[in-house]
């Protein structure tokens, strides 16, 4: 093969008429020196690597005849001397690097039949010049940057073919009577454009073969008229805005092979005349909003290869004699209103490689005839309202790879869908198949996805899981599966999610778990008999971003390692028997935003350090511990918490003053706990029930017994000074009161009677204990409100009877 | 050679067909991958993200209901870079979108306001631009919208005072104008809410000033 530059003593060869150096490996530029070759008619480099310019000198080549320089790199704009060529039927520059606009002056070469441009970064207008082009047969320009309106007219362009403008960005309507009566247009692709209006224009263009606007914004609705273009074979539409109905005149295309109109606004039913498509092989509706039911006139199509009706509102039965269309490879009713039985005979489109009947409303069991869909490699069917035993035929299914029955009411084994070797999605999750999970589902060693969650089934997990390498996800929750996990899965290294949430499994969490499955995200072993430590390997698993450890029997402590797992959105180790304290480490775990360790035997106190954890948000529970100490000041940093509960611990002290910085709380629960002191008024819409159980007042709780303490803070401090210095005076003259009081009433007393002296001793000792008793109780009651606010007791207390003993045991002092 | 390029073209053409839609995925999952094509991501967070699986429900970063309906987005702080698109806009039963700490760009689409079971909008420091767009102003539903230190522009839409279930609002940091709503739950919010918009110019004065004030 060729490769390095074309030399430039080529030039020379002044006689040359053919210059054919294509598909080598030749690069650099086109030589100016080529320029010489005034005899030149062929000129062919096409799939090179040439790069530059296309170079100016080539404008004296003015007897060539065909020009390819497609499938290089060339550079720079279209040169317009190209217009000078009298001679030049083919120009092929598509697939480089060309930009700049589309030279009015090829118009000028009304020898061109073929003009391919497609694959360059053109830009501007298309030339209305262009329409001058009467020998032009093919011109096909897309995949540019071409925009404006579709200046292109086979009105004049009466040789026109194929007129190719897919992928640009041309705008405005089809023009109307796109065609004349004459029009040779076989070919129309405008798909990928910004087209707007009707395609009514078009109806015009008789000769078409293959029309395609697809990827484009018209709209109205599918002309009655369809049928003039009785040539059409292929008629694509999809991705538009079209409305209305599939008229029934499409019956009169009986040349149609391919009726593709997917992701339109298209309604109604479909019309029975599509029946009289004998040759129609591709039928795509999906994505509209069809009605009304599938007609048994379709299994008329027996070329019918592909149908794909996907998200609309069909109802109704599958059609009975579905069985009609051997051909048939891919039959896809997805998220469609079909109800009733699958039609046995659907077993006879023995052709049949993608079933998928998934999202309906079908009942019945699967028809024994499915044995025969030998060739079926894909099958899914869920969320339907199958039930019943699976046939035994299926067995002979030996090219199944993907089979999701999920959310049926399949009842049985599972064992006649092992047939296959080839199995790669194995998902019958929420049915009600019991059993024991088959050992021949284990001979597809290429299973990346085990989904049988949410069944009945029994016995342990098989070792031979340990087989399948490429098992990324496995599901056997919520089944009634016992035993321990077995050794084997620690193979398993690219396992993402394992859940065995909710079966009967026991023994200890082996320690393999983390160190050889390190890319599980989601690791959930809840509800089982799990129990044990948490294995301190768990650190390994730096990937997991969900653990889910809750009602188990775990005990121990809470492995400082799991503070390792950096990535954790979600930590739940609810209801074991976890002991120690939460790990102030915790703080590491920065992208939790649900933390649940509650129902626990936890203690110590909550690590202020939790207040790191600022993207908590759906919750933080540490309910059900022995967790002591006050409530972290620092706990009203989790600005996005939407729940706390701490209720059912030991916590104690008042509520810290920055939880009313909780602002996005909507749940709260510190019940039963030995709290104190006044809830702050910003909690006060919480209920009762959210802080029962403590010594809690104020809203919504009964009113402390002090007038409101917190009014304190608001007095300057020369007030302060003031009060204090009033109640000073004020108390020592009552006091001096009542000691002139007492000396008299005591004198008299003595005067009255000598034998009670006794008692007024024993009397004197009581006041005082009494005293102390009082004070005592005041402040139990009050708590760390009163004495952390201070000095503010002294001035809110005056007719509090503590307050006076005191100062009257003072002033006695 | 005419012909073969010819041929070149009508398979480029053709190549619809040969897209098979049998697995034409769940409306939220394609979403959810239109979404995915706008980012990059350096760190991989969205490499679980497979169009073939029959729902986005065992993605990571992505939370659903008992009904497989994605109903959390979480993609906070994940160093991802790109534009949020108006496919957000389909993902009808989303409550969760957490995108913030990212390096976001381009406008918030108005797609958003059909969100309409939207709980919380976290779409907190990234480089989003633009309005804050009328159309939030139909997520009845939203309890928290933080949208602070972006570099939004603009006047605060009036619509939003209709959102009564709003409890935390914060536009700190951004680049708005005019002056703050005071009606409905914008009554509530502190002056924080709003720090740091140079051209904002303090709460509605009703009929002294014009809530475009200085925009």
């Amino acid at each position: 093969m060729l490769y390095g530059e074309i030399p430039p003593t080529l030039g020379n060869c002044t006689s040359l008429e053919t210059l054919g150096l294509a598909y080598c490996r030749l690069n650099g530029t086109i030589p100016p020196q080529l320029g010489n070759l005034r005899q030149l008619k062929l000129l062919t480099l096409q799939n090179n690597s040439l790069s530059g310019p296309i170079p100016d000198q080539l404008a004296q080549c003015t007897r060539i005849q065909v020009i390819s320089l497609n499938d290089n790199m060339l550079e720079g704009e279209i040169p317009s001397f190209i217009g000078e060529f009298s001679a030049l039927k083919t120009l092929n520059l598509a697939n480089n690097y060309l930009k700049g606009e589309i030279p009015a002056d090829i118009g000028n070469v009304r020898s061109l039949n073929h003009l391919y441009l497609f694959g360059n970064r053109l830009t501007g207008n298309i030339p209305y010049e262009l329409n001058q082009l009467s020998q032009l047969q093919i011109l096909d320009a897309s995949s540019n940057n071409l925009s404006g309106p579709m200046n292109i007219s086979p009105d004049h362009l009466i040789s026109l073919e194929f007129l190719v403008i897919s992928s640009n960005f041309l705008q405005g309507e089809i023009p109307k009577d796109f065609c004349s009566r004459n029009s040779s247009l076989h070919n129309l692709f405008l798909a990928g454009n910004q087209l707007t209006g009707t395609i009514n224009g078009l109806l015009s263009c008789t000769s078409l073969q293959s029309l395609d606007l697809s990827n484009n914004s018209l709209t109205g609705s599918i002309p009655h008229a369809i049928d003039q273009l009785t040539e059409l074979v292929n008629l694509a539409l999809h991705n538009n805005s079209l409305t209305g109905p599939i008229p029934h005149q499409i019956g009169n295309l009986t040349n149609l092979e391919i009726l593709s109109l997917y992701h339109n606004h298209l309604t109604d039913s479909i019309p029975v005349e599509i029946g009289k498509l004998k040759r129609l092989a591709l039928l795509f509706l999906y994505e509209n909003q069809m009605s009304g039911t599938i007609p048994e006139e379709l299994t008329n199509c027996t070329s019918l290869q592909e149908v794909d009706f996907f998200g609309n509102h069909f109802s109704g039965t599958i059609p009975d004699q579905i069985g009609n269309l051997k051909n048939l490879i891919v039959l896809q009713l997805r998220e469609n209103d079909l109800s009733g039985p699958i039609p046995p005979s659907l077993g006879y489109c023995n052709s049949l490689q993608q079933l998928a009947l998934a999202d309906n409303s079908l009942t019945g069991s699967l028809p024994d005839t499915f044995g025969f869909l030998t060739e079926l490699n894909l099958i899914t069917l869920y969320n339907n309202s199958l039930a019943g035993d699976l046939p035994r035929s299926l067995l002979g299914l030996k090219n199944l790879s993907i089979i999701n029955l999920s959310h049926n009411k399949f009842s049985g084994t599972v064992e006649p869908l092992t047939g296959s070797d080839l199995l790669t999605v194995f998902d019958l999750t929420n049915n009600s198949f019991s059993g024991q999970i088959p050992l021949e589902l284990f001979k597809s060693r290429n299973l990346s996805r085990i989904r049988l969650g949410h069944n009945q089934l029994t016995g342990p997990i098989p070792s031979q899981v340990g087989l399948l390498h490429q098992l990324v996800s496995l599901d056997l929750s919520d089944n009634d599966l016992t035993g321990e996990m077995p050794l084997s899965l620690s193979n398993c290294k690219g396992l993402t999610h394992l859940l065995l949430n909710g079966n009967r499994l026991s023994g200890y969490i082996p320690s393999w778990v983390f160190r050889d499955l390190v890319s599980l995200g989601e690791l959930d072993l809840s509800s089982n008999n799990f129990s044990g430590d948490i294995p301190k390997e768990i650190g390994n698993c730096s990937a997991l971003i969900k653990l889910s450890l809750y009602n188990n029997k775990l005990t121990g402590p809470i492995p400082v390692e799991i503070t390792k797992l950096t990535l954790l959105n979600v930590l739940n180790l609810q209801k074991n028997k976890l002991s120690g304290p939460v790990p102030p480490e915790i703080q590491q775990c920065k992208k939790l935003y649900e933390l649940r360790l509650s129902e626990n035997l936890l203690t110590g106190p909550i690590p202020s350090e939790l207040s790191s954890l600022t993207e908590l948000q759906v919750i933080l529970d540490l309910s059900y511990n022995d967790l002591s100490g006050q409530i972290p000041d620092t706990l009203g940093n989790l600005l996005k918490l939407e729940r706390l509960n701490l209720s059912f611990n030991q916590l104690q002290g008042a509520l810290p003053d920055s939880l009313v910085r909780l602002t996005s709380l909507h749940r709260l629960n510190l019940s039963s706990n030995l709290l104190q002191g006044e809830i702050p008024l910003a909690l006060s819409s919480f209920p009762q029930n959210s802080f029962s159980g403590n010594n809690l007042c104020g809203v919504p709780m009964g009113p402390c017994s002090d007038p409101p303490v917190s009014k304190g803070k608001h007095l300057s401090k020369a007030e302060v000074e003031g009060i204090i210095v009033a109640i000073v005076l004020v108390s020592a003259i009552v006091c001096v009161a009542l000691m002139y009081i007492m000396a008299r009433i005591w004198s008299n007393w003595r005067e009255v009677s000598v034998s009670t002296s006794d008692c007024e001793e024993s009397n004197s000792k009581r006041w005082v204990g009494n005293g102390d008793k009082i004070q005592a109780s005041k402040y139990r009651k009050l708590g760390p409100t009163s004495t952390r606010v201070g000095s503010s007791e002294e001035k809110h207390s005056w007719g509090s009877d503590t307050s006076v003993l005191r100062m009257k045991n003072d002033a006695a002092c | 050679m005419a012909s073969s390029s010819l041929l070149i073209s009508l398979a480029s053409c053709l190549l619809f067909l040969a897209l098979s839609p049998a697995l034409a995925s769940n409306s939220e999952g394609e979403a959810l991958c239109a979404f995915k094509s706008r980012l990059s991501d350096p760190n991989n967070v969205l490499q679980s993200w497979d169009q073939s699986l029959v729902n986005p429900c065992t993605w990571f970063h992505v939370t659903c209901d008992s009904q497989n309906r994605v109903i959390r987005l979480d993609l906070g702080n994940s160093n991802i870079t790109g534009t949020l698109g108006p496919e957000l806009g389909r993902l009808q039963h989303l409550q969760y979108l957490e995108l913030y700490r990212n390096s976001f760009m381009g406008k918030i689409p108005e797609e958003l306001g059909n969100l309409k079971n939207l709980v919380s909008m976290d779409l907190y420091e990234n480089q989003l631009e633009g309005e804050i767009p009328k159309s939030l102003s139909k997520l009845k539903s939203l309890r928290f919208m933080r949208l602070n230190n972006n570099k939004l522009t603009g006047s605060i839409p009036r619509e939003l005072v209709t959102l009564s279930n709003l409890k935390v609002l914060d536009f700190s940091n951004n680049d708005l104008c005019g002056t703050i709503p005071v009606d409905g739950p914008f009554s509530t919010f502190p002056p924080e809410s709003f720090e740091n918009n140079k051209r904002l110019n303090g709460p509605e004065l009703l009929g002294l000033a014009s809530y475009d004030f200085g925009c």
